[in-house]
């Protein structure tokens, strides 16, 4: 029985390696021998929580239409994604098509690992301005390396049933009336781990609106070279006014976490805060569709009269792999996601993003619904992070978010935490990659 | 059982369905050997041994994502290494490790030997009990634990923070972000730790215990030893070949924990719960200086060596058939 | 038993402390176990239940109908199964070699065995994608097989050695004596002795393979290739924490480990230690 057993353990050990070798064909048709035209396929990879299937099988089905070809759409989770998508773009078939956030992009464009589209750029943008803080990232040399897919803004969310049950009825235009608003808030829910604005800690998006309202910035270039720019006196006085407020009118728990750990959207939809910062009101919706109709939206506003916090520009970019065989079929279906059509029926239509171009931006906003509109306001005075490859590294290392959560719970003061991490941005943003 | 003579099927089956094995003769003494440990040595050889190679040799060039995408790279000579020795964050670096490794070691001993203590004195019904928690605790893969645990331990939604809370004796945690601070942090991935490592180091003890004849104790309860004499005097010397594998092997596990850190604090407050695993995958993969974290991995090996080398030392010299 | 004269009030201590014990540590598994069966409303509370009721089956359905469960998980059991199978196959026989004979290079390969523990495992990364890169083995099953299987191989010989050790040599003399040969001995002899260390090995190669996360993630390009702790991963995703899901998930993850465990457990410490005890 024992022979038997272990002649057994020797068949099956055989019979599953052979099964996960021919799991393993990709090995032989990896190089992408001739396939007959019509039966190809584009392999494109998109960020998880950016489109909806439904704005992404639009983008495929236009695709489609011009060029006969499928498309193989994978969806990617953010944890890790540079490593992923690293490894990935070092192989020797590797993915066609990648969706790429903007930050992300210059580490990419600047290391070989896209290819170069500046010769097929004028005919995709088809007269239209691109958002510099899409292209911008993605423009390395004066040669673009790839092309903008949609950009998000933040405004703030508010629970128009809370805000009212503490008297206020109409969204605040100046920043001293949003605070006073939010004072009435406090008053109203003195229950413990209510928070009339969850800004939590770590929420760097938001928290650099304040910086860049006060006319700060987070760092700045001359002659080739970046350095830090946190120490300067606006920077200080933004993020001072950012410490006030997230003091003030978020719980002490949400000083050292990220808008994840406890998700704020759930938070919102549960009723455990008035107020978020956001990218949109879907999330909110999917966890209480209850809340339908008593979501209100307005663009932060600034410390300055008449004007809104500047917000950070977020949004992805397509590139295509430099060892892709399908370099035609990729640049189709670049053509395809920035057309106007696309862009204005899907991107905007569908999902409620930003588009890529300051036409677009105008000719869609009057078809948004109500809660939209505010993100599109917020648009128009959007910054974006350095444009170098370095920056990468400041969002993997979580070293901005440390940094804000360091003012946050006080662990260092501002012009401390200013001090180290202007430091680590010298060394960062300036390495070679 | 061994020395029975039951029919045997035909020699070949087994053989054959068997992978990447040379035919065999009957009676070859000297190939006998070098053909059991090929496969082995193969399968090394192929997944650990080259990358070993190619991470020493990484280590010694500038090798960053343009590297990795363009197959072009600049040999660095030991500026990785310079790089790194010179960092103002290696002492700290290894003074956290160290000290972390150390903890984790010393509370998982000191916690399964008691455990291992109790087990031995208690009835059947209970030691049964005690065993099954035990299981429970280190079988859940360690991915799914980690989140558990943050789960547990999230500031306002967490179970245990309102536990406490509840006993009074700490005032009120039901805010709490215990990682927050770097000593808090590493007290959270301390808990976790040990809960899972407990259960082998205790039912390792045990077995030892349960192997300890009776006799001795009789003998000194009749001399009326008490009980930490009997402890240092007869249980000790018992478990000193045990306790010196699972010291060894805590030693090299914890010095390593990676996924746990990574995923509860991502090496955060401020680098305060860094390690230099920790440090070595962020400089490959956050700084994408992929040489020098190599630099850092290779450090680390030979430090974990250093602290093991005595053990190792004394295992090739005891005598002991190596 | 205790040879105490104090037998009762001992016996409640001693069992009060036992009983401490198993709540402490068994509650975080009874709390994951808890959530997982809690609607969305609980989970999210301020107040926790300690009780499932309301009870729901919802976050398992979630976690089962999230995209790429099947798949990641057929793919899990395949490669889980060949690394338990191939390691311990590989491991037996390497053992054997180093304990029963006496051959040039023995010493090196056993220091060598233990020295490649020592590594840490997410500095072979990259090294470790070049390598197989190099065979043309990425994005294939058999290439994250055969990874784990190395990274198991070191303790797994090093315990079969140990486990080898403890079995006189006599045996196998008297079944020489009966005209055996060394093949035979092996089989017949040695492997159904070691059979409680193959259990503990199996368990400790089980448990790498089904656990690991960062090489399955990056070794794999395709989706269709992940593993479960892939999966698991997906729960958290820029668009929120599905809480409920996710524990439903985890839940469902340790599942078959935990099952595993207790259907050896006897086995499994006698394994681990036969070794190290005769040592």
């Amino acid at each position: 029985m024992r022979r038997r057993s272990l002649a057994a353990a020797a068949c099956a050990a055989a019979a599953a390696l052979s099964l996960t070798a021919c799991g393993s064909s990709s090995a032989t048709h990896g190089a992408a021998a001739a396939q007959p035209a019509g039966s190809r396929t584009l392999t494109v990879w998109l960020m998880d929580g950016d489109l909806s299937t439904q704005a992404t099988d639009a983008i495929n089905a236009a695709f489609e239409k011009a060029t006969g070809a499928k498309v193989n759409v994978q969806i990617q989770q953010w944890a890790n994604i540079n490593t992923k998508i690293s490894t990935a773009l070092a192989q020797n078939n590797p993915p066609d098509v990648i969706e790429i956030g903007n930050t992300d992009v210059p580490l990419f464009a600047a290391t070989g690992a896209l290819s170069d589209i500046t010769a097929d750029e004028s005919s995709m943008s088809a007269g239209q301005t691109w958002l510099p803080g899409l292209v911008g990232p993605a423009t390395v040399e004066g040669k673009v390396y790839a092309a903008p897919l949609f950009a998000g803004n933040r405004a703030v969310i508010y629970n128009k049933t809370l805000w009212a049950a503490a008297g206020v009825t109409t969204a605040p235009t100046s920043f001293t009336q949003l605070t006073a608003d939010l004072d009435r808030i406090r008053a109203k829910n003195p229950q413990p781990g209510f928070s009339a604005f969850n800004f939590p800690g770590q929420y760097w998006y938001g928290a650099l609106q304040f910086v860049w309202d006060a006319g700060g910035q987070l760092a700045t270039e001359s002659n080739g070279r970046w350095s830090g720019a946190l120490g300067t006196p606006a920077a200080q006085q933004g993020l001072q006014a950012w410490k006030t407020f997230q003091n003030t009118y978020s719980s002490p728990a949400s000083r050292n976490v990220d808008t994840k750990t406890p998700d704020q959207a759930a938070m919102f939809a549960s009723g455990k805060t008035a107020t978020i910062l956001d990218t949109s009101i879907n999330t909110v919706l999917k966890d209480n569709p209850a809340l339908k109709g008593q979501i209100g939206t307005f663009p932060f506003p600034g410390a300055a009269p008449g004007q809104n916090q500047p917000v950070f520009l977020g949004g992805s970019d397509l590139g295509i792999a430099a060892k892709s065989p399908n370099q035609d079929l990729a640049l189709a279906y670049l053509k395809a996601a920035t057309s106007p059509a696309v862009q204005s029926s899907a991107i905007v239509g569908i999902d409620g993003w930003t588009p890529i171009s300051t036409q677009l931006i105008d000719s869609t906003k009057g078809s948004l619904p109500p809660t939209s509109t505010a993100f599109f306001d917020a648009a128009k005075s959007s910054v974006s992070t350095p444009a170098t490859p370095g920056w990468a590294t400041i969002e993997s290392d979580q070293s901005i978010n440390t940094f804000f959560a360091d003012i946050a719970t006080g662990r260092k003061s501002v012009a401390q935490a200013a001090a180290s991490f202007d430091a680590h941005l010298d060394q960062a943003l300036n390495a070679s990659q | 059982m061994a020395t029975s003579t039951a029919p045997r099927p035909a020699r070949g089956t087994a053989r054959a369905a068997a992978p990447a094995r040379p035919p065999r003769r009957r009676r070859s003494g000297a190939s006998l050997p070098y053909l059991l440990l090929l496969p082995a040595a193969a399968v090394l050889a192929l997944v650990l041994g080259y990358p070993l190679v190619r991470l020493v040799l990484i280590s010694f060039q500038d090798y960053g994502l343009r590297a990795l995408f363009t197959g072009v790279v600049p040999w660095a000579g030991w500026a990785n290494y310079r790089a790194v020795l010179s960092d103002p964050q290696l002492l700290p670096v290894l003074l956290r490790t160290a000290g972390f490794c150390a903890a984790l070691v010393a509370g998982t001993l000191v916690i399964g030997m008691l455990v291992a203590l109790m087990m031995g004195a208690l009835g059947r019904r209970m030691r049964t009990a005690v065993t099954l928690c035990l299981i429970t605790a280190w079988a859940v893969p360690n991915v799914a634990s980690t989140l558990v645990w943050q789960w547990l331990f999230q500031p306002v939604y967490g179970v245990v923070n309102w536990l406490l809370t509840q006993t009074g004796l700490v005032g009120d945690l039901v805010q709490h972000d215990w990682t927050t601070s770097a000593a808090s942090a590493f007290l959270l991935v301390w808990l976790l730790v040990v809960w899972q490592s407990v259960p082998f180091v205790a039912l390792t003890l045990y077995a030892g215990l349960s192997q300890i004849p009776r006799t001795y104790y009789e003998a000194a309860a009749l001399d009326g030893a008490g009980p930490v004499t009997v402890f240092r005097v007869i249980t000790l010397p018992f478990l000193r070949p045990i306790l010196g594998l699972v010291a060894i092997l805590s030693v090299i596990w914890d010095f390593n924990v990676f996924n746990q850190i990574w995923i509860l604090t991502q090496g955060g407050p401020n680098q305060g719960t860094t390690t230099l695993g920790i440090w070595s995958f962020t400089t490959a993969f956050s700084s994408n200086s992929l040489g020098r974290g190599a630099a850092i991995a290779v450090v680390s090996v030979l430090l974990l060596l250093a602290l093991t080398a005595v053990y190792v030392r004394r295992l090739v010299r005891s005598g002991e058939e190596l | 038993m205790s040879a105490s004269p104090r037998p009762r009030a001992r016996r409640r201590a001693l069992n009060g402390a036992a009983v401490l014990f198993c709540v402490l540590w068994a509650f975080p598994v009874y709390w994951m176990v808890d959530t997982a069966f809690k609607p969305y409303g609980d989970i999210l509370s301020t107040t926790p239940r300690f009780l499932p009721f309301p009870f729901t089956l919802a976050n398992f359905t979630d976690a089962i109908h999230k995209q790429g469960f099947l798949t990641d998980l057929a793919n899990s059991a395949v490669v889980t199964c060949a690394v338990v199978l191939l390691s311990v196959v590989l491991a037996f026989f390497a053992a054997v070699a180093l304990t029963r004979f006496r051959f040039l290079g023995r010493r090196g390969f056993l220091i060598a065995v233990l020295v490649v523990q020592m590594v840490p495992q997410p500095a072979l990364l990259i090294p470790v994608f070049l390598s197989l890169k190099s065979a043309n083995l990425l994005n294939s099953l058999l290439g994250l097989v055969l990874t784990y299987v190395a990274m198991v191989l070191p303790f797994t010989i090093w315990t079969l050695r140990g486990f080898l050790h403890g079995i006189p040599v006599e045996l196998e003399e008297a079944a020489m004596l009966d005209g055996a040969g060394r093949m035979t001995i092996i089989r017949s002899v040695l492997l159904p002795l070691v059979m409680p260390g193959v259990i503990a090995t199996s368990v400790f190669a089980f448990i790498t393979a089904w656990n690991d996360y960062l090489f399955a993630y990056v070794l794999m390009k395709d989706q269709s290739h992940y593993t479960l702790p892939v999966w698991l991963v997906s729960f958290s995703s820029s668009t929120g924490t599905d809480y409920g899901g996710l524990i439903a998930a985890s839940t469902l993850f340790a599942l078959p480990v935990v099952v595993f465990f207790m259907l050896i457990q006897r086995r499994l410490v006698a394994g681990m230690t036969a070794g190290a005890v005769k040592d």
